[in-house]
């Protein structure tokens, strides 16, 4: 009977998608270093270690050195592409933008990833009459309501006098401004010059530090995790996705009652947490919002430096690396 | 996609009311909203009245949550109809129609259904979610209003309201999506409280249970109503793609200016 096909549809969930590796710190092929360097945006990283009563100095001295980021309002997009900020900011270190208030499944949205890239992801209106070339979203469906458009700002070619700059400067400025909001953060490599709050008027730019907060979690019991076994044994330790499932209750402080007794842990997570509203979630795969916009990765480490890496976006996203 | 739109916010005199429904959608993260203003031929004489610009009514606009956007206001005209010499409100050229954004018909005998899907030129055909359809939904006439780029509205306040309602509302539904499948579907609220209202993703949650499928049910609150906003405006053009102007000028005539490259060819 037809009315089968409503109540499957209901059983299934959204896709999502949970990767699982694991591996050694100190190992030659570890690639820790580079998935944290690849997921650019970042808008919350969270800590927590079992077993422990104060805060590690070493961990609250780490935390207080994190840098500051900026908030600048109005800021056309054309200020992005011009020689003059490309050549101060862009190419001398590593900046990253993205703008505020900003849906990726609704409005137009740009980031600028610290490869020099600027990415636009527009509506169907913006791309038609923006006049840039770009790509229609991966997952847009049959009709294309969203485009990708990719702009290297480090490309040899697109210097100063160059056809390219004039068309996507004209573009900008005056086929179709766009203005956001954008949150900014440039990581400096030592080279003497303006910084942003130098370039920018006073009245646009405006300085944020990232907030912290600690919390104590009394008579929370913690799984017990076997560094090489990421399926877990019954009985014995658990399994990646229990872990993941526990954390993110953890987390959300959600009261739960997952086990008997409570057991010791020799290991701790970092837990950090991709904007819903980023255009790209590792280096440049495209990441969407459907009903919810997850893009997040999860350490675990070990006491022995083994370390356990979960990768976890939702519907509109790309497997991540 | 674009952003999520409800269409159909009943426009009654109580403005204190409608500003407490806008600021309740703004926050639900609505970008657009139509009023709607129903017209319904069994009561007595009825005429179309002109509708006040938002500019008018509201003073100022909330934000739309999440965005540094205002919310946009829109006009709509939905006709109950149950006799088809209602209809020729329609087609008459009275100028106040061309004042509403967005026209819907709301037919209540299958004959009318089929005039409605196949000739009226309208944006959207309401379906009847508070009582048992009358009668059953033939595929023809909706495929030709699907080619004709019409939209079917689906409400789900009343079933909010009542669980009598709730059945009727999921049981046609239901029986639409067995002939439309998925297409061409708008979902929209006819809130009168801000209670009544529900956010766009929730919205697009119960067309899962209605049968559609997980992008179709995003798009029934976003890419739809957009779409149905575009088919609204072509009825104020040229078969779409010429716009005329009233250009003020210094003469105290009135004269309609063409777009420049329409002008340049007959001079040619």
């Amino acid at each position: 009977m037809r009315m089968s096909v409503p109540l499957r549809r209901l059983r299934q969930a959204p896709r999502h998608l949970l990767v699982c590796e694991k591996s050694h710190a100190r190992h030659a092929r570890s690639r820790h270093a580079a998935h944290v360097r690849d997921h650019a945006y970042n808008c919350r990283v969270s800590f927590l270690i079992p077993e422990c009563g104060t805060l590690p100095e070493v961990l609250k001295s780490t935390i207080a050195d994190v840098g500051e980021y900026y908030l600048l309002r109005n800021l056309s997009l054309h200020e992005l592409v011009t020689h003059e900020f490309i050549d101060t900011f862009v190419k001398k270190g590593s900046c990253h933008a993205l703008t505020y208030n900003t849906k990726i499944d609704q409005d137009n949205t740009a980031a600028l990833l610290p490869t020099g890239k600027l990415i636009l992801s527009v509506d169907k209106d913006t791309y038609e009459e923006l006049g840039l070339q770009g790509r229609p979203s991966q997952y847009s469906g049959k009709k294309v309501m969203r485009y990708i458009i990719t702009i290297d700002l480090m490309d040899p070619s697109f210097h100063p006098d160059s056809k390219k700059h004039k068309r996507v400067l004209w573009a900008l400025k005056e086929k179709k401004p766009l203005e956001f909001d954008f949150l900014l953060a440039w990581c400096n490599t030592g080279a003497e010059g303006s910084t942003l709050m130098s370039y920018f008027p006073k009245n646009q730019i405006q300085t944020l530090k990232p907030k912290i907060t600690f919390s104590t979690l009394r008579d929370l019991q913690c799984p017990v995790l076997q560094s090489n076994e990421l399926q877990g044994k019954p009985e014995e330790s658990c399994s990646t996705e229990e872990l993941f499932e526990w954390l993110g209750a953890v987390l959300n402080q959600v009261s739960f009652c997952y086990f008997d007794e409570p057991k010791l842990a020799h290991w701790l997570t970092l837990t950090v947490h991709g904007f819903a509203d980023s255009p790209v979630s590792w280096r440049e795969s495209e990441h969407g919002f459907h009903k919810g916009g997850e893009n997040l990765y999860n350490f675990v480490v070990f006491r022995n430096l083994d370390y356990w890496l979960q990768m976890a976006v939702g519907t509109n996203d790309d497997c991540p690396p | 996609m674009a952003g999520f739109a409800d269409l159909n916010l009943p426009a009654g005199p109580d403005k204190k009311g409608l500003q407490s429904l806008l600021e309740a959608a703004a926050r639900l993260g609505y970008s657009a909203v139509a009023l709607n203003h129903v017209i319904d031929f069994k009561e007595k004489k009825q005429e179309i009245v002109k509708p006040a610009s938002p500019s008018e009514l509201f003073p100022s606009l909330p934000i739309v949550q999440g965005t540094s956007k205002r919310i946009k206001v829109l006009n709509r005209l939905t006709l109950i109809v149950s006799d088809p010499s209602h209809c020729n409100l329609l087609r008459s050229t009275s100028a106040n129609i061309r004042l509403y954004d967005i026209i819907a018909v709301f037919p209540k005998t299958e004959k009318l259904f089929h005039i409605a899907c196949t000739t009226l030129d309208v944006d959207l055909v309401c379906i009847n979610v508070t009582e048992k359809l009358p009668f059953y939904f033939r595929r023809p006439p909706v495929n030709v209003a699907i080619d004709r780029g019409i939209y079917f509205e689906l409400l789900y306040t009343p079933a909010i309201k009542d669980s009598t309602m709730r059945r009727y509302t999921i049981s046609n539904a239901i029986s639409l999506m067995q002939i439309c499948k998925g297409k061409n579907i708008v979902m929209s609220s006819a809130a009168e409280r801000p209670l009544e209202l529900r956010g766009p993703y929730d919205v697009a949650n119960l067309g899962l249970l209605f049968g559609m499928s997980e992008s179709e049910a995003k798009a029934a609150v976003s890419t739809n109503c957009r779409a149905t906003l575009l088919h609204g405006e072509t009825r104020k053009s040229a078969c779409g793609v010429v716009y005329t102007v009233k250009k003020p000028r210094k003469v105290e005539e009135e004269e309609t200016t063409l777009p420049a490259c329409k002008k340049a060819k007959t001079q040619a």
